[in-house]
């Protein structure tokens, strides 16, 4: 019964080939996702070190800025290999996503429990013809699911697969 | 139609509780005004403060006003910047009547109307006259939900489900560590407030006189040993009391009843309060027996529900039974979820890796601790820690034992614990979203944690997720969640 629910609601054809392959985010996006941690990474690893030598009163203060520069691409790398191991999915039950190597976790919002969703785009995703998906939903661990980094086109179609629900009974929200 | 019609205001001392409320929010900089502004010629400043609260509660007082419909309560309040609030009573999913003390002796309360999300309750009627106060309480109540539905059944009296007598509320102090809690925090307030050295002095001064006491007795080391037991035996019983007496002034006259769908739990001997929830908006549901509690044969029930989760000890309704034996605990449940089978007869075991999974973090700190104390104190004493291992490894093969998770077509249960046992459950229906988690040791060892959500769930309560579950077993059982909760309406 769901899944004629659901294709019914879709009147269009969708502009992803398959909407039920797991499919990656653009690569372009990858340099965006790598400046969030390299910051994190470059700013503490600074910090810590340049404390610690103010400190202790070691010479060789300018390891503080060199570490830095090197966390900064440590965890560049780090985002990087992070987006790529992004995986997402809608299918008639909802949105997944995949993430992580080593730490993997797979996320399933189901269409009838979404909230609200939110599309972001900031200047730098506005560039590169990007945006962010926010679905909400009541959870408290998992209240917001966010998608950064997807190409615009299928973020809002997302944004309209997943915001069209079933009516539902008032006393549902 | 005149909008004013049939408005209403607050009680008129109303602004005396809201200044008492602000004045309590504001008290650490007004004190820091006093104190900085002693010997200066700006001792107005805390006055002047003070002045500016009582215009703001005046203000508030004289600009709010509240109507009560016919499908909910339209509330407006503001002078320059206003607003105008509806609330219809299908949302509401829990009321709050707070009474302290000092409202008592005015005849007042404070009314809470609390709907689901949100970090701030719909409204907060500050003061009302308790007749007013009873009386919306009572409407919404009626209005909330299915009541309008069920006229014939308007007339049930309330029944009651759970009271606790005042030997149960005893026993809810002795289990309990308050006391604990009181004293930790008293002792940090005053090591905030008081100078390190003076502290340590009293401290020092104390435990001289003690031990002083002792050794003029009898002198040598085991009357001392003797005044060091004596003395840790004292601080326990003292915080058993002091547990005990806060219980009493927290759980005196406790009531849990039932009317028309509907759960309304009363307590408080100086502060009474009063919340009351429908049944269908319960959210999950934790069962915790403690040793202690084991021991007296005693378990409690608590619950979520989507009305502030973070505003709990405000009075949303929390416990549905502090103290109770077993079986009360489990015919609750059944009452209030007739269709789901509980106690479960059987539960699914985990991973076999559990068993040893489990024991890693005591194994850790008892290994690190054997080695900063031998670094330490540089002799083989250090050594003792490591005979927390056995204990560890022997808790983790009984926890591993017990701990399982069940499903059927209405529920979802998980049992952890051994030494402190906890039992989390909540209706498919509840459940919000799903997630399947893999660190590397779960990669190694081919197993998966499940993560269930559900609304407003405690950030103290234990999370309703099934650990060290077979991978093959862990993705089936998330599919299969995946696609009901889809086909599912939500329903809370």
């Amino acid at each position: 019964m769901t899944p004629a629910t659901l294709e019914s609601a879709a009147e269009p054809t969708p502009p992803c080939a398959t909407p039920m392959d797991w499919r990656a985010l653009p690569a372009r996006g990858a340099r965006l996702a790598a400046i969030g941690p390299a910051v994190t990474c470059g700013l503490l690893t600074m910090l810590v070190l340049g404390g610690a030598f103010l400190a202790t009163r070691w010479p060789g203060l300018w390891i503080a800025p060199l570490g830095g520069i090197v966390a900064a691409v440590a965890g560049a790398r780090i985002g990087v290999v992070r987006h790529r191991r992004v995986r997402w999915r809608l299918d008639e039950d909802g949105l997944a996503v995949r993430r992580g190597r080593w730490w993997q976790t797979e996320t399933r919002v189901p269409v009838s429990r979404v909230q609200h969703v939110d599309l972001r785009r900031g200047p730098l995703e506005r560039a590169l013809d990007l945006a962010t998906l926010v679905v909400h939903t009541a959870g408290v661990k998992l209240a917001a699911v966010s998608l950064a980094g997807l190409d615009s086109t299928d973020a809002e179609l997302l944004r309209d697969r997943l915001a069209r629900r079933q009516p539902v009974d008032d006393d549902a929200l | 139609m005149n909008p004013a019609e049939g408005e209403r205001r607050l009680h008129p001392g109303s602004w005396l509780f809201v200044l008492l409320q602000q004045l309590k929010q504001f008290i650490v900089p007004l004190l820091v005004l006093v104190f900085a502004g002693r010997g200066d010629r700006n001792s107005l400043w805390p006055l002047i403060g003070v002045g500016v609260l009582v215009v703001t509660s005046m203000l508030q007082y004289l600009t709010y006003r509240y109507r009560i419909g016919a499908d909910g309560v339209t509330i407006r309040s503001g002078w320059l910047h206003r607003s105008v609030r509806e609330i219809p009573f299908a949302r509401l999913h829990n009321v709050a009547l707070h009474q302290s003390l000092l409202h008592r002796l005015f005849g007042v309360a404070e009314v809470r109307l609390e709907s689901a999300g949100g970090v701030r309750p719909e409204a907060q009627m500050r003061v009302l006259k308790l007749e007013e106060a009873l009386a919306l309480e009572d409407l919404v109540r009626h209005r909330g939900g299915e009541a309008a539905a069920r006229s014939d059944a308007a007339e049930a009296p309330d029944a009651v489900l759970l009271s606790l007598p005042a030997a149960e509320v005893v026993r809810l102090g002795l289990v309990s560590n308050r006391g604990m809690v009181v004293v930790a925090a008293a002792l940090t307030v005053v090591s905030q407030a008081m100078p390190d050295a003076l502290l340590g002095d009293t401290l020092r001064s104390v435990a001289a006189h003690i031990f002083g006491y002792a050794g003029a007795l009898h002198g040598g080391s085991p009357a001392s040993l003797v005044a060091a037991l004596g003395l840790v035996v004292a601080v326990l019983v003292v915080l058993r009391l002091l547990s005990v007496a806060l219980a009493w002034v927290q759980y005196h006259g406790f009531r849990l009843s039932e009317a028309r769908q509907r759960l309304t739990v009363e307590r408080g001997l100086l502060t009474r309060s009063r919340s009351s929830t429908p049944r269908r908006r319960i959210q999950a549901w934790t069962l915790r027996e403690t040793a202690l509690q084991r021991w007296l044969g005693r378990r409690s029930l608590a619950i979520d529900t989507a009305a502030s989760p973070f505003a709990q000890e405000r009075g949303t309704m929390k416990e549905l039974a502090p103290i109770a034996t077993p079986q009360a605990c489990d015919a609750l449940i059944q009452h209030l979820l007739p269709q789901a089978q509980w106690p479960r007869p059987t539960w699914r075991p985990l991973s076999p890796s559990a068993a040893w999974r489990l024991a890693l973090p005591g194994a850790t700190v008892s290994l690190l601790a054997t080695g900063l104390a031998c670094a330490w104190w540089g002799s083989a004493w250090g050594l003792l820690a490591l005979l927390w291992l056995p204990w560890t490894w022997f808790a983790s093969r009984r926890h591993a034992c017990r701990a399982g998770y069940d499903l059927d077509e209405r529920l979802v249960a998980v049992r952890e614990g051994w030494w402190s046992r906890h039992w989390r459950f909540a209706e498919l229906d509840k459940l919000q979203a799903l997630r399947l988690s893999r660190s590397p040791l779960d990669q190694r060892c081919g197993t998966a944690t499940l993560w269930l959500d559900t609304a407003g769930a405690d950030a103290f309560a234990p999370p309703l997720r099934i650990r060290f579950l077979p991978l093959a077993e862990a993705q089936a059982l998330y599919a299969r969640l995946g696609h009901l909760l889809a086909v599912r309406a939500l329903r809370w």
